[in-house]
């Protein structure tokens, strides 16, 4: 397909997404663009489709209709080429736990057919992410999941890739555990890659995103854009979160 | 590391996967060893056989063979030894050896009567079936091949790894890499033993090469229902149950139900009729004028209507001639069991069609020589080395020579048959066929996890 | 038992029941046991059939032969073929190992012949459907796929836990949960016990083999019963579980089973058929030869023979010398035949007692040589048959060498001498006497029960050990 040529700094796109599991329509007419160096935050409760629209993007569902385009690549209809564009970091990594941390990013830089010299990238990476250098040659078997998340994005980070995909990354986490993955999405941000994190976490969304989507039974009810320099009024956004929350059918 | 070798680790890593992969190299070592010693004790018994055999002809030939020795007496009381020397494959598919026959001693006597004979084996050792590489890769290999492949899938699942993996480019061909690995390293636990068995025992290269290649189609088709099933389940546990079914169905519930259901429909009772048939007709000849056992005998043997007539009450060509006429006139019957036997074996092998384990026996028996097949085709050796021996006494009986010292020196000699292993081609079709068959299968299955259970593993 | 075991074990038989995969198994097995029961009793029964009518039309074809010199009778032979145990069907052992067919003659002893698995294909080796065979091997597999879950699922669910919690103790669930599944092994053996009860009612075998072999049965499904529950309480993972156990039944039911007979067979070298041969042979030339007129030995039985009479040459004997001399010499070969055989025999049994001895390691050897012999199919009985056998083989052969020595004239007895016909049917057939197992394998089916009786002892221990640790167990 030919790509959307009005906005070419897209990284990652939905086109008017619809999805139904047999009757049941999970997503409704989405659509949502990530430029590069942006942090998308997709704000929903259970079952509002924020998991749908990311198996959409990795390819693992096709959508009933619409679009999604990741790095330029539609994952529907090239599922392969779409993943070499993107990075996934599941709500809880699970990672090879008899490896060490460098082995398992070895591992999987394998796996995704990286044919870059992994000796060179994978210790800048790690920097990155800041876990520990004394961490790095331990068995993840102990890790918290903060630092397997570290890993995570210090493969993704490896791996060069321009977008990003989260999926409930801060939950589980502590206070001090959230506020250091902040930062790792900095990192992320400085190095332009285009970012889509699916949470129902409303603070670390206000302190990360550039924008934020609710979205509510498949469908994207409004979209907060954060201008440049200024901070989103949490007060503000916890009324809105909730109030759409209670619209819900009980 | 390449990328193969970083699985082959991650194999080996899993404890029971690796405890299952020296478990299956040690019996495999262990068979080879067993089978090995079994054809070793096999030729043994043989040179045994051939050293009292032989001291018995030279006790004999000192009190028949004199100048004006009666060659009557020397075949009446000569034993002529066959021997069917296990073949240098037997030792990896020991098959029948240890039921049937490997030494015979025929006279020159109806043939009938002595073709059958057993030999002293210990019924309650052969029960359970002999303990040979071909049991290892039959019955054990794919027990290695289920604990290896079961949580393929599932395994990842469970760890909650399958995501992150299908995320990565290049993800469809992961499960083939892994498939590889396993189905490699399981390949080499079985065949790293029977190499070293196949250098000691040094059975043609082909033959050598085509046990391997039997070895490698049936991994092939256990690796490909593993994927089959690995990506198919939803947990670990739901697997190895799965495969385990299937091994139990193959291994265990079809062959014997196959067995039960050939051998009630092809009776072989005739061995017992052509026995009991050949007995009347060799006594019932004493009661018979001569002639008529002559007219019989000449007809398939006018060379000899020339010599001199039979007077008395006993003449040794009257004798041998009615042994011979004995066992033409049970001719047909013989065909019978014959054909009973063989249509056994026929429906073995086409219950092998969809059976992949009984193929894979037909096949490595076939190859080996130590099947059925092969103890008929040692019967017939025996046969033509039967009828040489009535050839070599029939001048002297027939023309009343004399049978010397130098008579016995003449004496034919057995000459074990040749190399009868063979490839079962319509085995090995099926077999090959159905590898291929689940491994494509299971790769599309596999290929298909992606859409499917990612994004249910998900749930959302 | 309390309530709260009863509940329990009421509790894993409607999970067994509502599971499709347990109901489908154990369907399939039953119809396994019923399928090899009614496949085993047909053969049975066409075996039974075929021998005996063989067996009648051979003593009618020896009782109607002709007038003849009674040494082409001592070659034309008798043809006997062995009846089968009314309890075979159950357990056809080593039958098809053995030739049911063999044909005595004077002064040679022949095989055995026509023995099925030399007369099938390889495929016969993958084992023979009998309910024996389901018992043996399947049955345990059938309880370790239904047994395999029943704590380690509590404990991957997390519901071991929360019974704990509730104050249930170990023991009860427990002894729940070996009172479902020893239910389970109750309900498969149903079908077998049915057949054999009535086949012992009707075909005149012993209740009391048929009664001891369920219970060396139930012991050995109880065994495993125990095994699965024991592994399924120590590990934590169903799959774990599962793994273990079937590599315990490889190694038991499987391995062990093949490989010792096979250290059996390498122990000790087993002479083949014609060294035997060759060997009884030279032993009776080195006793005497009765065609050397100079021979030693025959000729004190001459001067023996001689001085009996009271007469001072064989043409002056009342019998036929040379019908004496048969009955001398086969004397003489029956006796080495005895000794070989009993060598041989002795030599088979001391193999099979190695693999008894290692059979403390395996259930299986155990229960499948208690099974063989209380259903008369195990190698002693076939010995037997063979000592039988050759019984009536000595005594029919110098029964007919008495009527050449006492019946055809010493002096002058013409080209052809021949004696009548009617002297045939002097000579009974042969009629095979059931050994009794109870009798002659009396130390060895105690000797086996007390090794199954061992396993449940000491799986019995550890299973109690393990309730009574089953919170530490479940931590």
């Amino acid at each position: 397909m030919t790509l959307d040529q009005n906005h070419p700094a897209a990284l990652l796109e939905a086109r008017n997404l619809q999805h139904s599991f047999g009757n049941h329509r999970v997503l409704d007419d989405l659509s949502l663009r990530v430029g590069p160096g942006e942090i998308y935050a997709l704000l929903g409760g259970n079952g509002a489709g924020k998991s749908t629209t990311l198996n959409i993007f990795l390819g693992f569902i096709k959508p009933t209709s619409g679009h999604a385009v990741v790095g330029g690549v539609d994952p529907a209809a090239e599922p392969d080429r779409a993943r070499t564009q993107l990075a996934y970091v599941p709500e809880n990594v699970a990672l090879y736990e008899h490896l060490t941390a460098r082995e398992n990013i070895d591992y999987f830089l394998h796996l995704a057919s990286a044919e870059r010299d992994r000796a060179t990238v994978i210790d800048p990476a790690l920097d990155a992410v800041g876990l520990a250098s004394q961490a790095r040659d331990k068995r993840v078997g102990g890790f918290s999941k903060g630092m397997r998340q570290k890993v995570a994005i210090a493969l993704a980070l490896a791996r060069n890739v321009p977008v990003l995909l989260l999926d409930e990354p801060t939950s589980g986490l502590d206070p001090h555990a959230t506020a250091e993955f902040n930062e790792l999405l900095e990192a992320a941000r400085s190095r332009g890659i285009a970012t889509l994190m699916a949470t129902h976490d409303l603070l670390s969304a206000a302190a990360v995103a550039n924008r934020i989507g609710f979205l509510r039974e498949g469908h994207l009810d409004e979209e907060i854009a954060k201008a440049q320099g200024a901070r989103f009024d949490v007060e503000a956004l916890f009324r809105r979160y909730s109030e759409k929350r209670e619209r819900l059918p009980a | 590391m390449t990328r193969y070798g970083a699985e082959l680790k991650l194999v080996l890593r899993s404890r029971i996967a690796a405890g299952a992969l020296i478990f299956l190299f040690v019996l495999s070592a262990l068979a080879v060893w067993s089978g090995i010693s079994v054809t070793q004790r096999q030729d043994a018994a043989i040179e045994r056989v051939q050293a009292a055999s032989a001291s018995d002809l030279a006790t004999v030939a000192k009190v028949y063979g004199q100048p004006d020795g009666d060659a009557g007496y020397g075949a009446y009381y000569t034993f002529h030894l066959t021997w069917d020397p296990p073949s240098a494959l037997a030792f990896a598919a020991v098959g029948q050896r240890d039921i049937q026959p490997f030494t015979l001693r025929v006279r020159l006597l109806g043939l009938q009567q002595q073709l059958y004979e057993s030999e002293n084996i210990n019924p309650e050792l052969a029960l359970p079936g002999p303990f040979d590489w071909s049991f290892v890769l039959i019955y054990l290999a794919p027990l290695a091949v289920i604990v290896l492949m079961h949580d393929l899938v599932a395994g990842e699942r469970e760890a909650g790894r399958l995501r992150l993996l299908l995320s990565l480019p290049g993800s469809r061909g992961l499960w083939l890499r892994r498939l590889a690995a396993r189905y490699l390293m399981v390949f080499a636990a079985l065949a790293l033993p029977l190499a070293f068995g196949l250098v000691l025992m040094q059975p043609p290269f082909l033959a050598g090469l085509g046990m391997l290649l039997i070895a490698a189609l049936y991994l092939a088709f256990w690796s490909g229902l593993g994927l089959l099933v690995a990506a198919m389940v939803r947990s670990s546990g739901a697997g190895a149950a799965g495969l385990l079914g299937c091994w139990i169905v193959l291994t265990l519930i079809l062959p014997t139900l196959a067995t039960s259901a050939i051998n009630a429909a092809i009776p072989v009772a005739r061995g017992t009729d052509l026995t009991l048939a050949q007995r009347e007709v060799i006594h019932g000849a004493w009661d018979r004028p001569k002639k008529e056992t002559f007219d019989v005998f000449f007809v398939n043997h006018p060379e000899w209507r020339g010599t001199p007539p039979v007077a008395g009450r006993f003449h040794w060509k009257w004798y041998y001639a009615f042994h011979q006429v004995g066992d033409e006139a049970v001719a047909p019957q013989v065909a019978e069991y014959r054909a009973s036997l063989a249509a056994r074996e026929r429906w073995s092998e086409r219950s092998g069609w969809v059976l992949p384990t009984v193929a894979t026996q037909v096949l490595l028996h076939r190859l080996a020589d130590t099947d059925l097949a092969a103890q008929l085709a040692y019967q017939d050796s025996i046969a033509a080395f039967h009828r040489r021996i009535r050839y070599f006494y029939y001048p002297y009986v027939f023309e009343e020579l004399p049978f010397t010292a130098a008579d016995f020196e003449r004496l034919p000699e057995y000459q074990p048959r040749g190399v009868g292993g063979s490839i079962a081609l319509g085995s090995l079709v099926a077999i090959a066929l159905a590898a291929l068959l689940l491994l494509m299968l299971g790769l599309r299955r596999a290929r298909r996890l992606g859409v499917n259970q990612a994004s249910r593993a998900g749930g959302d | 038992m309390s309530g709260a075991t009863i509940r329990i074990a009421r509790e894993e038989w409607r999970a067994l029941a509502r599971s499709r995969v347990a109901v489908l198994a154990g369907a399939l097995l039953v119809l396994l046991i019923l399928t090899a029961t009614f496949i085993s009793l047909q053969k049975q029964a066409a075996i039974d059939e075929a021998r005996s009518q063989y067996q009648a039309e051979q003593v009618e074809e020896f009782y109607n032969q002709p007038d003849r010199h009674p040494h082409r009778m001592v070659h034309y032979g008798q043809f006997v073929f062995r009846p089968l145990a009314p309890l075979a069907f159950f357990d056809f052992g080593v039958d098809s190992y053995t030739g049911d067919m063999v044909f005595l003659e004077g002064h040679r002893q022949n095989s055995a012949n026509f023995a099925e698995a030399r007369q099938s294909s390889l495929m016969l080796r993958f084992g023979q459907l009998t309910p024996a065979f389901v018992l043996q091997t399947l049955a345990p597999l059938l309880i370790i796929f239904l047994a395999f879950r029943a704590l380690a699922g509590e404990r991957e669910r997390g519901t071991l836990r929360l019974m704990l919690a509730q104050g249930i103790s170990g023991r009860q669930l427990l002894s729940g949960k070996l009172l479902a599944h020893a239910g389970v092994a109750g309900a498969i053996l149903l079908p077998a016990l049915v057949a054999l009860a009535l086949m012992a009612s009707s075909a005149g075998a012993s209740l009391a083999q048929a009664g001891l072999m369920m219970l060396a049965y139930t012991a050995y499904l109880l065994v495993w019963t125990l095994a699965a529950l024991l592994v399924s309480t120590l590990l934590p993972r169903g799959r774990d579980a599962l793994l273990a156990l079937i590599a315990l039944w490889m190694v038991t039911v499987v391995l062990l089973p093949r490989g010792l007979p096979e250290l059996a067979a390498a122990t000790e070298t087993a002479p083949t058929r014609i060294e035997t041969e060759v060997a009884i042979g030279r032993d009776l030339k080195s006793i005497g030869d009765s065609h050397d007129p100079d021979d030693p030995y025959f000729s004190d039985f001459r001067e023996e023979t001689l001085a009996r009479y009271s007469v001072d040459d064989v043409l002056d004997l009342p019998v036929q010398y040379a019908g004496l001399v048969s009955i001398e010499g086969e004397r003489l070969t029956s006796q080495l035949f005895d000794r070989y055989a009993s060598e041989a025999f002795a030599r088979q049994d001391r193999q099979g007692t190695l693999v008894r001895n290692f059979g403390i390691a395996s259930p299986l050897i155990a229960v499948r040589q208690l099974s063989m012999t209380l259903a008369g199919t195990d190698l002693d009985s076939h010995q037997d048959f063979l000592n039988q056998v050759e019984r009536y083989r000595y005594g029919f052969v110098q029964e007919l060498n008495r009527m050449q020595a006492e019946q055809i004239p010493a002096v002058d007895p013409g080209e052809d001498p021949r004696i009548d016909a009617s002297n045939w049917r002097e000579i009974p057939g042969f009629s095979y006497v059931e050994p009794d197992p109870l009798a002659y394998g009396s130390g060895r089916i105690v000797a086996t029960f007390a090794i199954l009786a061992l396993w449940l002892a000491g799986l019995a221990l550890l299973y109690a050990f393990a309730g009574r640790r089953l919170v530490w167990i479940a931590r």
